[in-house]
């Protein structure tokens, strides 16, 4: 059991989803994926050598990984209240629309 | 043997995470990988991190169960039962590399270092960081007012 392999796959997974996914929401469970990937790996190798140091980078991880959550889902919902849809690709026709009309 | 089923579990409950169609469905998926994660932490003798990995995930998950149900279109269609075997098989298939595989590690003399020596050593990381999320926090509101500011005129 390898723990290094297991938070790089689910490195891998997070990345994939980030690149694929077309909903705002999806994208942002996405980056919360990798960054438990991260904490995994941290964690991980930290306790097979018997230190605590992992323990508390996870803390740390997580205060400023919970802050970022609060703004983006804050950004995500004023941009889903805003276009009416939460699709990337429905957005930026939307906005491709309206720079074109300004043009006009 | 359990930290096999656990690290199985949390690849499988990442998969269905990302590519489930309902974003309800997805969430209580991604509740499933913070809860295989808090075990597998609590099962390699880091209590401290599976109790806070627990405690944030419910909260994340709270925050993303209301999101979930105000952003998500209601017309998407059902997930179906091929795809769910589908995910679920990818998932194991995913997980194999992680229980059959090893990278070598190099045997250095390690320092034990305590949780609480920990926390106090890395205190200074600490406020540094406090102060990086209140900049983020106060560029996310600045950015907020100036599109209303922007979209008031």
């Amino acid at each position: 059991m390898d723990f290094v392999i297991l938070s790089l796959v689910m490195l891998a997974i997070g990345i994939y989803g980030l690149l694929t996914n077309r909903q705002l929401l999806k994208v942002f469970i996405s980056i919360e994926l990798i960054a438990t990937a991260a904490t995994l790996n941290f964690v991980m190798l930290a306790s097979s050598t018997g230190q605590g140091l992992g323990q508390a980078f996870l803390i740390l991880a997580f205060s400023t990984d919970t802050a970022v959550s609060a703004v983006v889902l804050a950004l995500l919902v004023i941009v889903t209240k805003k276009y009416g849809t939460s699709n990337i690709n429905e957005i930026l026709k939307i906005q491709e629309k309206k720079d074109s009309e300004a043009e006009q | 043997m359990i930290l096999e089923i656990l690290s199985i579990g949390l690849i499988i409950s990442a998969c269905l995470a990302l590519f489930l169609d309902e974003v309800v469905y997805s969430v209580a998926a991604l509740s499933g990988t913070f809860l295989f994660t808090a075990l597998l932490y609590f099962e390699n003798g880091a209590p401290y991190a599976a109790i806070f990995q627990f405690v944030v995930g419910v909260g994340t998950l709270a925050i993303l169960f209301l999101s979930g149900e105000m952003l998500s279109d209601k017309t998407t269609k059902k997930t179906s039962h091929t795809k769910l075997s589908a995910l679920i098989g990818a998932g194991a298939v995913l997980s194999l590399p992680a229980i059959f595989l090893s990278v070598s590690s190099s045997t250095g003399t390690y320092y034990s270092t305590t949780f609480g020596n920990a926390l106090w050593n890395l205190s200074g990381v600490d406020v540094i960081l406090q102060a990086l999320v209140l900049l983020t926090v106060a560029l996310g509101i600045a950015i907020i007012l100036y599109e209303r500011k922007s979209g008031g005129k």
